[in-house]
């Protein structure tokens, strides 16, 4: 029904136009100087017509006009002489001067050449929404949080993230989940199926092994509450302190997140008991699904002061022992999503049945709905009354069979003609609404951006400006945070990380979230207040709360809330000195320079050190022992020249973080050897501390901007990069270099960019090759 | 003295919600399953348990050919087991090495492993083979409610990339439905047991039949949408959505065993509690589920993938905090070397659990065990140096009265594993001609 605007766009046009301008420079070196000698001395023995070793014949290639001509030989050769896989050993090999003339040639050849075929937007495969692009659909279209997490079984990621259409596929467990997962979230959203009559008590115990124990002031339990409601949650306090000791805060958390806190007393009680306790009890609105319950003293110094043995004595400690729940008892308010749902009352007429279904069949499927499928959908509820079922449950019928249409289910874009790969066109504004929204919010667009793209005004002169800068300042963009910065800069890892609790005891929870915490709103505060992308490489502040700025040792941060903290030494600012970050990077029990240089060289300047080649076992850090420092440890493999090559810029980078232990904290010894925090780069420059490597880091910030820029072009997109976006990311990043390297422009460039903006038909041909 | 205010018994109170604590269950459901007694000869079943980054060699090969005597270290907690498991000796996977593709021993083994295929290096575009238990499940799946199922323990969630540019499908799942299609293993006890008994309380026959009528018109609903909505798309999209449509008639033909199934199974255990801490737990309730599903005749394969290749995790149960992968790039370092067999052998304890549990299910003259093929092994021999020959592989049962246990099988050098699976075919009824890099079959696991 979409009536589509003519193939060429304006947004071809405008990328098109200054990339000629900025065409790559002709080569001032040729082919045969760079080239040829190199082919002739290292790859003609094997590689020439009689042999054609791996299907490959530099005879052919002879010239610079070849280098367009094979472009995918030419990037194989490049690849494996890049990784020093070839030449093979026994075979002379080009010294790195000759190995990078050689590159450097062949791929401004590649520009050249690029620079001379139209611009291709690519194509993104259909999405299929991803657990938490389900989940957030599910709380933005009918206001009910449900744990897609929990229930779903994982997602594949691809190119570091997980929501790459290609490798999103579905299983039969899948769609076994999604039909009940449609059920349950239906029956909440209308709460037509009633509560249980009586309410039931769980509880856990750490006696039976029901509860775990995080550290010694925190329990913790994951329950599955069976209905939205009320319940009574009741903490079991055994134990008491010293007649002196203070009152603690007793926190509650429900996945991750504080919902309750209350002063608890921890005085002997003066009350006569063999063994002391106490419990406390407090009401809570949960909603239903499993959640991960926690309970805990908030910053408890006390127990610090405890041996091993003291810590679940009653008389030295009080401590926990137990949760539990009792309910659910009614809410007393009406469930927002009933709200949301009934517009109109549905047992009044059937054309109010029709309004509910088409409305919320317009927001699940995120396009205009036609008549046709509205009275398909209400054909659901009439099903259900003829069973004998009220028209409520008939509606949640309804939902149920949206919530699994693939519509809901996957994000589909159309094509005036999918097989022809030459048909480049703007993608709909209804489509664009969905790709801005899943960008920016990881759900579905909200009426005004609905509305916007269905009345077409999506496009008008900034419009799409202003919708970025309104969806950026919705709390919604959280998302990006958690789902972008949390893929690129792996801090979703620390879920999985497990520091040895020898090694490590301040590890725990509490703590873990706080390093998230730290990371997610120092990301937030330089996307909303567009602030310069150097502060992600060093700045002067960060956020902290008591606990993650004493792990830091930084005087002065009082309470569980998290505050803006100017930072006063060079011990810490910008993302490789957050605990996050540098935690994920280690191993259990220690520090690797060798994952951190790794680290940094993948997702700060967009350089990935290619794997090692077959044969070379990973490089040995793992017997480190007491012969001498990690350090000179590494050092001394390094002397192996086919190591040398990669680790000689990646353990340098990781040497320049060795100031900081394997979760974060400063250090200035390691064991018995002293930190040795200075290096010098294959480039030449030097540093002698953390903040001086990222002084340097930060003086090749465009290096960074194009790392950047091409993780978020990955994710906002849902496919990897090719060849042919290498203009895209080069356009956008001019932009961004122009608007002096500050976070929203190069967001709205990635919006503003020909394969975000347009789409092609396939290359049914090279498909069925493949 | 200590006061609770618990008025009700515990484990009562939990069934009310439908929330229950892990408790030991089989005993409690052999009279629930009396009635799904299968007639007749029992089925031969087959499973296949895998454990990634290797196995130390020294400390798992016994040392003699033929009759097994004093089994290795890691294979002790077999020792009940001597006279029910057969060690194969040699055999490899070719399409698990490099093969000029480089790095990423740890994705391709693993994608290897059931597939005998190597797969594409590729981060998106992932291209392997069906997967031999696939294959098996097409022919004779139709005949249980569920032609196959996947299991697993560890968590797929890790950021950033996989293997050295391989796709994290290719780790995260061992079976394959299709050459795109990965079948991700179920890892939550709770999601498991919801598969097999179903996600609420029982309903009434009226109810049951309704959800039933319900599930159909919604099935049918979203399939000529589906169609509908293919016509003019690109062979890409029109493939994600051929995987959706597969999985639409696969719950289909489950729904209507289901119906047509009279003797239901209803389960008289608690449903577990979400995902234990504990390793050896999530192991035994993994186990149990999957001992009930074959003593009930839900499936007559299933594949668990005990944790991810490549797999770090730490193993604190057993006193060891350093991550698997790394531990197993030991440079034979003996203390690392050491911690390397410990978890070598906690897994084999755990399986040796299983096979008592197996063992203890009579059936006809003969029991659990007798009547299935477990296999239980890794895709890689030696982790330190990511070596894809002689990989640790072995037999646990009969396959009915078809093999001969108690032995080790030393094959010839490069004996391709996919040759022990087109062996284990023809026990299936499913003989084929070839499977991934067969190059015949092996002798020896038969009677004859």
């Amino acid at each position: 029904m979409a009536i589509r605007t003519p193939v060429v766009s304006f947004f071809v046009g405008l990328l098109a136009a200054p990339l000629l301008a900025f065409g790559a420079e002709p080569a001032s070196v040729g082919f045969d100087e760079a080239v040829k000698p190199v082919l002739a001395k290292s790859c003609m023995a094997c590689h020439n017509a009689r042999m054609t070793a791996g299907g490959l014949n530099v005879a052919s290639l002879s010239d610079a006009s070849s280098i367009a001509g094979h472009r995918d030989e030419w990037e194989k050769i490049l690849l494996k002489i890049r990784t020093g896989e070839m030449p093979p050993k026994g075979i002379p090999r080009p010294d790195g001067h000759q190995i990078e003339a050689l590159t450097k040639f062949v791929e401004s050849e590649f520009e050249r050449a690029d620079s001379l075929i139209p611009p291709d937007p690519g194509r993104v495969t259909a999405r299929r929404l991803n657990r938490v692009e389900y989940r957030n659909t599910i709380r933005d279209l009918l206001d009910v949080d449900f744990r897609a997490d929990k229930d779903f079984p994982a997602d594949d990621s691809g190119y570091g993230f997980d929501n790459i259409g290609d490798v999103l596929t579905i299983s039969p467990v899948l769609m076994d989940r999604y039909l009940d997962a449609a059920e349950t979230i239906a029956s909440r959203a209308l709460g037509a199926n009633a509560l249980p009559k009586k309410p039931v008590e769980a509880q856990y115990q750490s006696k039976d092994k029901t509860l775990r124990r995080p550290n010694a002031s925190t329990v913790e339990a994951t329950h599955r509450i069976g209905w939205d409601g009320e319940y009574i949650v009741r903490i079991g306090l055994p134990g008491e302190r010293a007649v002196d000791a203070a009152p603690v805060t007793l926190g509650f958390w429900m996945d991750g997140k504080l919902i309750h806190s209350q002063q608890v007393e921890t005085k002997p009680s003066k009350l006569v008991y063999f063994n002391p306790y106490s419990e406390e009890e407090f009401r809570l609105v949960l909603p239903e699904g499993d959640h991960v319950f926690r309970a805990g003293f908030i910053g408890d110094e006390f127990v610090k002061t405890l041996s091993k043995e003291e810590l679940y004595k009653d008389k030295t400690n009080k401590y926990l022992n137990m949760i539990a729940f009792v309910g659910p008892f009614p809410a007393k308010v009406e469930k927002a999503s009933r709200k949301r749902i009934l517009v109109c009352d549905p047992a009044s007429d059937t054309a109010c049945v029709d309004k509910i279904v088409g409305t919320l069949a317009r927001r699940a499927y995120r396009r205009p709905v036609t008549t046709t499928e509205i009275s398909k959908l209400s054909g659901f509820v009439k099903l259900a009354q003829d069973e004998g079922q009220s028209v409520e449950q008939g509606l949640q019928l309804a939902i149920r069979a949206m919530l699994v249409s693939p519509h809901f289910l996957f994000r589909i874009e159309r094509d005036p003609d999918a097989k022809d790969p030459s048909n480049i066109h703007q993608i709909s504004q209804v489509e664009l609404a969905s790709r801005l929204s899943y960008f920016l919010w990881s759900s579905m667009p909200d009426d005004v951006l609905l509305g916007l793209a269905e009345n077409r005004k999506l496009r008008e002169p900034g419009a799409l400006e202003a919708q970025v800068k309104r969806m950026l300042e919705d709390p919604r963009s959280e998302a990006l945070a958690e789902n972008f910065a949390g893929q690129w800069l792996e801090v979703r890892n620390l879920d999985s990380v497990k520091p040895d609790p020898q090694k490590f005891p301040d590890w725990g929870p509490e703590l873990r979230d706080a390093m998230k915490t730290e990371t997610r709103m120092f990301f937030e505060s330089l996307l909303r207040e567009n602030r310069p992308l150097s502060e992600f490489l060093d700045s002067n502040y960060t956020y902290l709360n008591e606990l993650l700025a004493k792990h830091y040792g930084i005087p002065g941060v009082e309470g569980p809330d998290f505050r803006r903290v100017e930072l006063a030494t060079g011990q810490r600012g910008g993302i490789l000195s957050h605990a996050s970050v540098l935690t994920v990077s280690s191993y259990p029990t220690r520090t690797s320079p060798v994952i951190r240089g790794k680290y940094v060289l993948e997702n700060i300047l967009g350089a990935p050190p290619p794997a090692p080649p077959p044969d070379v076992p990973a490089l040995d850090e793992e017997s480190v022992g007491n012969a001498g420092s990690l350090r000179q440890q590494l050092e001394k493999h390094r002397s192996n020249a086919t190591c040398a090559s990669c680790h000689a810029r990646m353990d340098v980078l990781g040497f320049g973080l060795e100031n900081y232990d394997a979760i974060g904290r400063w250090r200035t010894q390691d064991g018995k050897f002293e930190v040795d925090a200075a290096g010098t780069l294959p480039n030449g420059k030097s540093f002698t501390t953390p903040a001086e490597l990222r002084t340097l880091l930060k003086d090749d910030l465009d290096e960074f901007a194009r790392c950047l820029t091409e993780k978020m072009l990955t994710y906002s997109l849902g496919r990897g990069i090719e060849r042919y976006d290498r203009r895209t990311l080069k356009e956008i990043n001019r932009r961004v270099a122009a608007s002096g390297y500050r976070f929203q422009p190069l967001v709205l460039e990635v919006v503003n960019s020909l394969p975000f903006q347009s789409r092609r038909g396939e290359d049914v041909e090279k498909e069925i090759a493949q | 003295m200590m006061i609770t205010r618990k008025t009700l018994p515990r484990r009562a109170m939990l069934r009310g919600i439908g929330a229950a604590v892990a408790l030991p269950f089989l005993d409690a459901m052999s009279p629930a399953l009396a009635s799904s007694k299968i007639p007749g000869k029992a089925p031969v079943r087959m499973a296949f348990v895998y454990v990634p980054n290797g196995i130390d060699m020294k400390n798992w090969t016994p040392a003699e050919e033929g009759p097994l005597g004093e089994l290795p270290r890691i294979m002790k907690p077999l020792e009940p087991f001597k006279k029910d498991i057969t060690v194969l000796s040699n055999l490899t996977h070719n399409n698990g090495r490099a093969l000029l593709d480089g790095a990423g021993d740890h994705a391709r083994c693993c994608g290897a492993y059931l597939t005998g295929i190597q797969p594409q290096k590729s981060a998106v575009d992932i291209k392997l083979g069906r997967s031999f238990d696939q294959i098996v499940a097409d022919k004779i799946g139709s005949q249980t409610r569920f032609p196959s199922l996947e299991i697993g323990i560890e968590d797929a969630r890790q950021a950033g990339n996989c293997d050295s540019g391989y796709s994290c499908a290719y780790t995260n799942s061992m079976s394959w439905r299709s050459e795109s299609q990965p079948l991700p293993p179920v890892l939550d006890p709770r999601a498991m047991f919801e598969r097999l008994f179903g996600k609420r309380q029982p309903l009434s026959p009226e109810a049951k039949q309704r959800e039933g009528r319900y599930r159909r018109s919604i099935l049918d609903f979203v399939t000529e949408d589906t169609h509908r909505l293919q016509s003019d798309l690109g062979p890409t999209d029109r493939r994600k959505l051929d995987e959706y449509l597969s999985s639409i008639r696969e719950i289909e033909r489950q729904l209507e065993r289901a119906e047509n199934d009279n003797a239901r199974l209803e389960p008289a255990l608690d449903k577990p509690y979400g995902i234990p801490a504990d390793f050896a737990e999530h192991f035994r309730l993994m186990t149990d589920m999957m001992t009930v599903a074959f003593q009930a005749d839900q499936t007559r394969i299933m594949t668990f993938l005990v944790t991810r290749e490549g797999s770090s995790r730490s193993y604190r149960e057993i006193g060891i905090p350093d991550g698997h992968h790394p531990l197993t790039h030991h440079r034979n370092d003996p203390a690392m070397i050491e911690k390397v067999v410990q978890i070598n052998t906690y897994h084999v304890q755990q399986f040796a659990k299983w096979l008592e549990k197996l063992k203890s299910i009579p059936e006809g003259d003969s029991n659990l065990l007798d009547n299935s093929m477990i296999v239980y092994g890794a895709g890689l021999s030696d982790g330190n140096r990511h070596t894809h020959e002689d990989l640790p592989t072995l037999i646990a049962g009969r396959g009915g009265n078809y093999l001969k246990p108690g032995r080790r099988i030393v094959y010839r050098k490069e004996t391709p594993m996919s040759n022990l699976f087109l062996t284990m075919m023809d026990r299936m009824g499913v003989p084929a001609e070839h499977f991934g890099d067969s190059t015949g079959r092996i002798d020896g696991l038969d009677l004859a």
